[in-house]
C-alpha cells in the first residue's frame, strides 16, 4: 500500500513536471539587447509584453553604448547577434551594408507599424541602406536644448535666454563675473564619443556649414573650411580660457555626466546643453532634493545664426539581426514597443517617440517642455553625415580629439582644424565611389 | 631509442598544439589581416589584399611620431626608469638596519603588497578619484595648504597628465620590482659589506662596488620584463585618460583600439599590432645580446 502511494506521488510529480516542461518548451525565447540606463523600466515593459504574448520569452541583454557597436558587429559576423537590438539612429545604414541586420520592408508591408503607420515616422532616411531597403524602426527621438537657471541669468542681467552665439558668450561671462558661478558649463573632455562633437556641429550648422554635405550631383563634399572649423574651436575655447567654463570640465566627456547634472541642481552652473532625458533628470533631482523650493529652470533653443538654430534628431532604433531564427516574434516585440502604451506611458517615460502624431514633449516637466518642443521643430537629421561615405564614429572621435588638443593648448586652432579637415578629406576620397 | 623518441614527441604534442593554436596561428592571422583593408563593417566578407599600404599609412600619418614618442619615451623609458629607481630605493629601505632594528620588515612588506593586490581597474578608479579636480583629496590638500590657488586638472592638463599616469602605473606595479630587488639584496653576504666598511669604504663606494654589481642580474631581468609589460600597456592609459586629453596620451596600444573599434579599421590596427611586436622583438634581441649577455657573463 505504502509502495503504491509512493509510486502515485512520483507519477503525479512526473506528469506535473511534464506539463510545466511542455509549457516552457512551447515558449519561443528571443533576445533583446537594450543599452539605455532605464533597464528596470524596460524589463517591466517586457514583462507586460510576455503576459500579452505567453508564447514568447524575452531575454534582455545589456552592453554599454561605448561597446555596443563593435560588440554587435562582431557577434553578427559569426551569427550570434541578439534577435532584436537597440541601435543608435545612425547605425542601421552601415549595419545593413555589413549584413548584420535583416531588412524589414516585408514586415512593414504585412502589418504596418506605429500609431499611424510607417509614413508617419520621422528620420526614416537614416534607417535605409544604400540598397534602399529599410533596416530598422526608429524607437525614440531626442534632441539637445539649452537648460538654464533663470535666477542666475537674471542676476547676471539677462531676463531672457541669449539668442545669438555672441550673446551666449557674453551672458556666460556675466554670470561668472557677477555671481561667481559657472556660466555655460559644458563637457570639454576627449574620448571616443565626446559631447563637444554635438556643440561644435550646432555652431557650424547654425552658420550653414557642415563637415559633410551632399551636392546636387549626388556626391558628398566637405562644406566647411579649415578657418571655419577653427572658429568653432576658438568659440568654445574662450569659455575655458576666461574661466566661465571651469577647467575641471576638461575631465568630463559625456553630455549627461553626473558633474553637469549636479552643477545645475546645486546652482553652481547657469547653463547646460543637454538632451531631454538629462533635462528631466536635472528638474526631477532638484524637485526631490528641494521640495520646498521653486524650480528655477527653463529650456530654450540653441543660439541662432544665418541658418537659424540647429540641433539634430538623435535617438534610438530597433533592428532585427540578420541571423535571427525568430523573425515573427522579434517583429511582434518591435511593434509592441512602438506603441505608446504601456512602454512610454508607464515605464520608459523620459523618452519621446519619433512618430508625427505623438511627437511632443507633453510628458516632460512643464518647466522645460516648451523649450524642447521649440528646439525639436528646428532639428535636422544627421543626413549626409549618416548617409555619406565618412563614418560618424570616425568624425566624432576625430573632432573630439582635435578640439581637446586645442583646449589643452597642445595645438593652435588653425593647426588642429587643418589636420582634422585633411583627415576627413582623406577618408572621403577613399570611400566615395 | 626509437621508442624514447616517440614518447618525447607524444609528450610534447599537447604543448605544441597549444603553441600553434594560441600563439602561432593568431600571429600569422594578424599579419595576414594587416595586409588587407579588413573593416569592422566588412567582417562577413573579409578584407581585400592591399599589401603594405597599412604600414605606409601608419608611418606617414601625422600622429605616428607622437604615438611612438608617447609609447617609447613617456610610457616605457621614463615609466620603467622611475619604477626601477623607486623599486631600488624601497628595497634598500626595507632591508636597511633601521627597519630591522625596529622590526618593521613584516609590516613594510605587507604594506608593499597592498598596491600589488589591488586590481588595475580598482587602482585606476581610486587614483582618478584622488586626482579629480573637484572632489579629489590631492587637490583639496594642495588648495587647503595654500600651495595652489586653483585645483589642478591632473588628468586633463598637458603639463600633468603624463606624470599622473606614470604615478598610477608605478604605484600598482612597484611591489614586484621591489620584492625582486629585496630577494637579491638578501642573498648578498653581509660580510662583504662589513669588510668594505672596515676597509674604510664610504657608503657611495659600498653602493657602487658591492650592491649595484650584485643587483645587476636582477636589474637586467626586471628592466627587460618591465619594458615588455609597459610598452604593450593598454588598460592603464585607456581607463585613466582614454588616450586624451585630445590624443596627448595616445600610445600604440590605445591606437590599436581606436583604429579597430572606433574607426573600424581592423587591417590598419593589425598593422599597428605587428609593428609593436616587431619593435619589442628587436628590443629584446638587442637587449639580451648586447647588454644582458655581457653583464651576466661579468656577474658569473
Amino acid at each position: 500500500m505504502r509502495a503504491c502511494f509512493g509510486c502515485a506521488q512520483i507519477a503525479i510529480a512526473a506528469v506535473a513536471w511534464w506539463f510545466v516542461g511542455s509549457a516552457a518548451v512551447a515558449q519561443t525565447p528571443i533576445s533583446f539587447r537594450f543599452n539605455d540606463p532605464e533597464a528596470p523600466q524596460m524589463r517591466q515593459a517586457l514583462n507586460v509584453f510576455e503576459q500579452l504574448n505567453p508564447g514568447i520569452k524575452v531575454d534582455m541583454q545589456r552592453v554599454t553604448w561605448a561597446d555596443a557597436q563593435q560588440q554587435y558587429l562582431r557577434e553578427a559576423a559569426v551569427g550570434a547577434a541578439p534577435d532584436v537590438a537597440q541601435l543608435a539612429q545612425v547605425w542601421p545604414r552601415a549595419f545593413g551594408a555589413a549584413g548584420a541586420l535583416r531588412p524589414v520592408d516585408d514586415l512593414i508591408e504585412k502589418t504596418n507599424i506605429g500609431v499611424a503607420g510607417w509614413d508617419q515616422y520621422i528620420a526614416r532616411d537614416m534607417q535605409q541602406g544604400a540598397d534602399g531597403k529599410t533596416y530598422a524602426i526608429p524607437f525614440t527621438v531626442d534632441t539637445f536644448a539649452m537648460v538654464y537657471n533663470k535666477a542666475l541669468l537674471k542676476a547676471a542681467g539677462y531676463d531672457e535666454f541669449p539668442k545669438t552665439w555672441q550673446d551666449l558668450r557674453a551672458a556666460s561671462l556675466a554670470v561668472r563675473r557677477k555671481t561667481g558661478k559657472t556660466g555655460f558649463g559644458f563637457p570639454a573632455g576627449s574620448c571616443g564619443t565626446p559631447a563637444i562633437w554635438f556643440f561644435l556641429n550646432f555652431y557650424w550648422w547654425s552658420k550653414g556649414w557642415a563637415l559633410i554635405d551632399k551636392g546636387p550631383d549626388g556626391k558628398f563634399f566637405i562644406n566647411i573650411s579649415a578657418d571655419q572649423i577653427a572658429e568653432g574651436f576658438d568659440y568654445y575655447d574662450q569659455f575655458l580660457k576666461d574661466g566661465d567654463n571651469p577647467k575641471s570640465n576638461l575631465s568630463i566627456c559625456l553630455w549627461g555626466a553626473p558633474e553637469i547634472v549636479e552643477d545645475m541642481v546645486k546652482g553652481e552652473a547657469a547653463i547646460a546643453s543637454v538632451p531631454d532625458a538629462v533635462g528631466v533628470q536635472i528638474v526631477n533631482t532638484f524637485k526631490q532634493r528641494f521640495p520646498d523650493k521653486q524650480v528655477p529652470f527653463a529650456a530654450a533653443t540653441h543660439p541662432a545664426d544665418v541658418n537659424g538654430s540647429k540641433t539634430f534628431f538623435g535617438g534610438r532604433s530597433l533592428g532585427i539581426s540578420a541571423n535571427s531564427k525568430h523573425v515573427d516574434e522579434a517583429w511582434q516585440l518591435i511593434r509592441f514597443l512602438s506603441q505608446p502604451d504601456p512602454t512610454f506611458t508607464r515605464f520608459y517615460t523620459n523618452y519621446v517617440q519619433p512618430q508625427k502624431p505623438i511627437l511632443n514633449y507633453d510628458r516632460l516637466p512643464a518647466e522645460i517642455a516648451p523649450g524642447f518642443t521649440e528646439q525639436i521643430k528646428l532639428a535636422r537629421t544627421w543626413g549626409p553625415y549618416g548617409l555619406g561615405p565618412v563614418a560618424i564614429p570616425f568624425m566624432w572621435n576625430a573632432v573630439g580629439r582635435a578640439a581637446g588638443s586645442v583646449f589643452i593648448g597642445e595645438k593652435s586652432s588653425k593647426d588642429a582644424a587643418s589636420e582634422l579637415r585633411e583627415a576627413i578629406a582623406k577618408e572621403l576620397a577613399k570611400n566615395q565611389h | 631509442m626509437k621508442g624514447q623518441r616517440r614518447f618525447i614527441v607524444t609528450m610534447l604534442t599537447p604543448a605544441f598544439f597549444f603553441l600553434v593554436c594560441f600563439y602561432l596561428y593568431p600571429t600569422v592571422f594578424n599579419v595576414a589581416n594587416s595586409l588587407t583593408d579588413l573593416s569592422l563593417f566588412g567582417l562577413r566578407c573579409g578584407g581585400d589584399w592591399i599589401g603594405v599600404a597599412n604600414y605606409i599609412d601608419l608611418v606617414t600619418s601625422p600622429d605616428f611620431r607622437r604615438v611612438l614618442w608617447n609609447t617609447v619615451i613617456w610610457l616605457t623609458a621614463i615609466g620603467v626608469t622611475v619604477r626601477l629607481l623607486a623599486g631600488l630605493g624601497l628595497a634598500f629601505l626595507l632591508t636597511s638596519r633601521t627597519i630591522r632594528k625596529y622590526r618593521l620588515e613584516t609590516i613594510g612588506r605587507v604594506l608593499l603588497l597592498v598596491p600589488w593586490a589591488t586590481p588595475p581597474i580598482v587602482a585606476i578608479l581610486i587614483w582618478r578619484w584622488m586626482l579629480d579636480t573637484r572632489v579629489g583629496i590631492i587637490n583639496a590638500l594642495l588648495t587647503g595648504l595654500g600651495i595652489v590657488d586653483q585645483p589642478i586638472p591632473f588628468l586633463a592638463s598637458a603639463a600633468w597628465v603624463w606624470p599622473a599616469l606614470i604615478t598610477i602605473i608605478t604605484w600598482n606595479t612597484l611591489p614586484l620590482v621591489t620584492l625582486t630587488f629585496v630577494a637579491s639584496l638578501q642573498s648578498l653576504p653581509s660580510e662583504l659589506v662589513e669588510a668594505a666598511e672596515v676597509d674604510g669604504a664610504t657608503r657611495l663606494q659600498v653602493m657602487r662596488y658591492i650592491y649595484i654589481p650584485h643587483l645587476k642580474p636582477a636589474i637586467i631581468v626586471m628592466g627587460l620584463m618591465s619594458t615588455f609589460w609597459t610598452f604593450n600597456n593598454f588598460v592603464y592609459v585607456w581607463l585613466t585618460t582614454g588616450a586624451g586629453p585630445g590624443l596627448y596620451t595616445n600610445v600604440m596600444a590605445t591606437e590599436v583600439y581606436i583604429k579597430a573599434f572606433i574607426d573600424g579599421r581592423l587591417g590598419y590596427s593589425s598593422a599597428v599590432g605587428v609593428l609593436m611586436a616587431a619593435i619589442m622583438a628587436g628590443f629584446g634581441l638587442i637587449y639580451l645580446r648586447v647588454i644582458a649577455q655581457r653583464e651576466l657573463r661579468e656577474s658569473f
